[in-house]
């Protein structure tokens, strides 16, 4: 039995890997190999902030991006983790420090939905300049390998439909994230009460469910892609539009009756809007050239981040930016959320 | 096992770049450990890009050789200076320092050296013997709802410590609870009591917290002392715990290795709730509770016993599951994946030979701090000879870096100055600084738990104390806070009649 475990996690595992080298048939969209710098900009190194800790998935994505943008010119990047507040310590900071090009941002789609929630925040789209955005992944439901009572989503909304509100899932549910928002389009179209968990660490979220103190977990497979290597967790529902290559076998929400856009999880760098014209350019041929850098590639497709396109450059994000608020807003006010 | 230690063992000595690579993090952990606020987590951050050009072993070896140590290291200025290195400890400081003041600080150093030792060293047995089924038992049976009976528990004992009476004490928790929830509800993400000022949307960090509380609020008190003409300068002692002595608290250090160890396992939790954990414990199993938070020796056994005891335990998820079980732990996630590696379960089977290095270097480290520890002590002891008005200042400037190096905001300075000054009133009245620290660091911790614990049983109080392990904390803290209600009724009558 443990030997048909091991087995099936290493099929797995293979499968992934397959199918994420086979979704990698990338291409740099940036041709220029180098680019001078505009009147010797950046003469001393930069500084990224980075609004969460070190060890998450900002931190990790900020060390890689530092990491391809300084091999790819030969300029530091100092990173200054401001974490706490769901972003918003180190969102403000930022917007404090001087708007001359030095100093960048990493952020993540909550800054989206704050903006969302509360226009006085930031609007990483019009407040900031998008410099690349590098990470985009969506979600999906996991549940345990060895799970007996439940094995793939139809199953699961049965029995959750038969505990009458008693069944759990764990995720981030702070009020108006992602992860709760799209839990409560999955929860309304499905006709299934459940309750959130919300864990703010990734440790003690999977720990939840290896343990069992949970039934499922909402996360995305960049973060637990070492739980379905090893074969204990398996995904039941891929919240995207179609079933991406590496996982052909898991339904997604649309082939299960729900019609509603799917939110993604993105990661990117931002500069401020006031930053010079010719710096800002610079920036961004810098970041979406470091995108392309073998190192970062590699820490991208280690990261699962290369199953569906993970790469928006400035209109790109933009526009991915523009298009994520109002449908935040809209459920908030479905929600009963005080939308400023 | 001992096999599999002894190849550890010979991999570890046998490669020169590896060895020193072991003692750099010895050394490494126990200097950045000893500076306030700088913390090993600073050294843990500066070293991780550099990590990958090392191999996957030697990456996560240095990592964990610094946990060892950094734990340790800051508890030499909790004791002689009331400067804890890290929030674990923050609670050697209730009673290291006070035996600095009356000239132990030999005694106290020494006592932690050899317990953080002897705590680190059971606790790398244990992981090497059994850190599979350990890790899967704790993830199966302790949740939010056991973590905050757990937390309760802790607290219902540790609050009467410090205070002049038992209710300045509880008043003191009860301070810290409330500064701990400042920031946003530790759930649902709602901004609370940061009156609009979004930097306070992170709340109040401990650091800045415990340097203002315990090292500005004593400059304060011993400014006001040389004002008056009365500071005396502790006498310095050279004269290290006798073996009687240390053997007289056999079963607090059994105790707080087995307290520390059960903290230090599960996922999220760590050093620093087994510190005040096994604090709470020495005090709760004491004769002479009154004596704790005035320099019993006890007090520093337990809390660093305890915090080294976490080190091992919290490798258990780590490398058993892939759980990290704190901000370091966390970091060598991302030293396994610069090497293409992830810890759980797999790496057992995949790098045997990176596990065995790893345990032995912890092993190791933890013998480190003994030899270390006694020769680093016989000279930092000499730093009690400087004159306070200079120490005043240099402990001021190195507590002022402390709390704006972890995030950059001159916010945490303005609090580490706050509550020196609120510390300096509240110690003139009688109220207990260990118990306003203890309410911040534990209402954290026991918020977040109540509230998921909360929404897994549905609300439902009778399902809560279903749970065995919660029925049995909560009344036996509950049965602590009565008896400590009694107790301080009788006080008051006798003082009345």
């Amino acid at each position: 039995m443990k030997l048909q475990k091991k087995m099936g996690a290493g099929l797995v595992a293979c499968l992934l890997m397959i199918g994420a080298s086979s979704a990698n048939a990338f291409e740099c969209k940036v041709k220029d190999a180098s680019m001078a710098k505009p009147g010797g900009f950046p003469d001393r190194a930069l500084t990224m902030i980075v609004p969460y800790g070190p060890a998450g998935g900002s931190g990790q994505v900020a060390s890689a991006m530092a990491e391809a943008v300084t091999s790819l010119t030969g300029v530091s990047i100092n990173r200054d983790h401001k974490s706490g507040g769901s972003g918003t310590v180190g969102m403000t900071a930022y917007m404090a420090a001087p708007a001359d090009g030095y100093s960048v941002l990493e952020h993540i789609d909550d800054a989206s939905s704050a903006h969302a929630l509360d226009s006085s925040r930031p609007n990483p789209a019009t407040d900031l300049i998008p410099l690349v955005i590098s990470q985009v992944t969506f979600s999906q439901i996991y549940i345990r390998t060895n799970e007996d009572r439940f094995n793939d989503w139809d199953s699961f909304v049965a029995w959750v439909q038969a505990q009458n509100g008693k069944a759990t899932i764990a995720n981030v549910s702070k009020e108006g994230s992602m992860e709760r928002v799209t839990m409560k389009f999955i929860t309304d179209a499905s006709d299934m009460k459940i309750q959130q968990i919300s864990f703010d660490k990734g440790a003690p979220r999977y720990g939840a469910l290896l343990g069992g103190q949970v039934d499922a977990l909402f996360e995305q497979p960049g973060d637990v892609r070492k739980f379905l290597d090893s074969g204990d967790f398996k995904p039941i529902l891929t919240i995207f539009g179609e079933r991406p290559g590496v996982f052909s076998d898991v339904p997604t929400h649309v082939e299960k009756g729900m019609n509603f856009e799917p939110l993604l999880r993105f990661r990117g760098f931002y500069v401020h809007k006031d930053a010079p014209a010719d710096r800002v350019k610079w920036l961004q041929w810098a970041f979406q050239r470091g995108y392309c850098e073998d190192s970062y590639q590699a820490f991208n497709e280690k990261k699962f981040m290369t199953v569906i396109d993970s790469y928006r450059d400035t209109a790109g994000a933009i526009k991915l930016i523009n298009s994520t608020i109002p449908q935040y807003r809209e459920v908030y006010k479905q929600m009963g959320l005080d939308v400023k | 096992m001992i096999e599999n230690f002894l190849l550890g063992s010979s991999a570890l000595f046998g490669d020169p770049l590896t060895l020193a690579i072991f003692v750099f993090g010895v050394l490494g952990g126990m200097l950045f450990g000893a500076i306030p606020g700088v913390s090993m987590l600073t050294l843990a951050a500066i070293l991780l890009p550099f990590t990958a050009s090392l191999t996957p072993t030697q990456g996560v070896m240095l990592f964990a050789v610094i946990y060892c140590t950094g734990t340790y290291g800051g508890a030499i200025t909790a004791i002689l200076f009331n400067i804890p290195g890290a929030p674990e400890n923050a609670p050697t400081a209730f009673d290291g320092y006070p035996m600095t003041r009356k000239g132990l600080a030999g005694k106290a150093v020494g006592a932690a050296v050899l317990c953080s030792a002897i705590g680190g060293v059971a606790s790398a047995l244990v992981m090497m013997a059994a850190t599979e089924p350990l890790a899967k038992w704790a993830i199966r049976n302790i949740g939010p709802p056991e973590i905050f009976a757990l937390v309760f528990f802790g607290l219902a004992v540790a609050s009467s410590v410090g205070g002049r009476t038992i209710w300045k004490g509880w008043m003191s928790v009860g301070l810290g609870l409330i500064i701990a929830t400042i920031g946003q509800d530790p759930v649902g993400g709602i901004d609370r009591f940061n009156f609009g000022f979004s930097d306070l949307a992170a709340g109040i960090a401990f650091v800045p917290a415990i340097l203002g509380f315990f090292a500005v609020s004593e400059i304060f008190v011993q400014a006001e002392k040389t004002a008056k003409g009365r500071y005396e300068a502790p006498p310095v002692n050279m004269e290290f715990p006798s073996f009687f002595e240390l053997w007289q608290q056999k079963f607090a250090v059994l105790r707080s290795i087995l307290v520390g160890f059960f903290c230090g396992i599960l996922p999220g939790i760590g050093a620093t709730l087994a510190a005040f954990m096994g604090y709470g414990e020495a005090v709760r199993w004491s004769k002479k509770k009154d004596s704790f938070g005035k320099g019993n020796i006890e007090g520093v056994i337990s809390s660093e016993t305890a915090n080294n005891a976490a080190t091992g335990a919290a490798m258990i998820p780590l490398l058993a599951l892939g759980l990290p079980g704190g901000a370091l732990t966390a970091m060598m996630v991302a030293v396994f994946q610069m090497h293409d590696l992830e810890p759980g379960p797999l790496v057992f089977y995949n790098s045997p030979d990176l596990i065995w290095v790893v345990f032995a270097a912890m092993f190791f480290a933890n013998l480190s701090i003994l030899f270390i520890g006694i020769l680093e002590t016989k000279t930092i002891l000499y730093l009690l000879k400087i004159p306070f008005q200079f120490l005043a200042p240099l402990i001021l400037l190195l507590a002022t870096i402390g709390s704006y190096i972890g995030r950059g905001l001159v916010l945490d300075v303005m609090v580490m100055f706050a509550a020196g000054i609120i510390g300096f009133m509240l110690r003139r009245s009688g109220y207990s600084i260990p118990g306003i620290v203890l309410g911040i660091i534990l209402g954290k911790i026991g918020e977040q738990n109540f509230a998921q614990g909360m929404q897994m049983v549905h609300y439902d109080l009778l399902d809560y104390l279903s749970r065995p392990v919660c029925l049995i904390l909560i009344v036996a803290g509950t049965l602590t806070l009565a008896s400590g209600l009694h107790k301080a009724f009788k006080t008051n009558h006798a003082s009345s009649t």
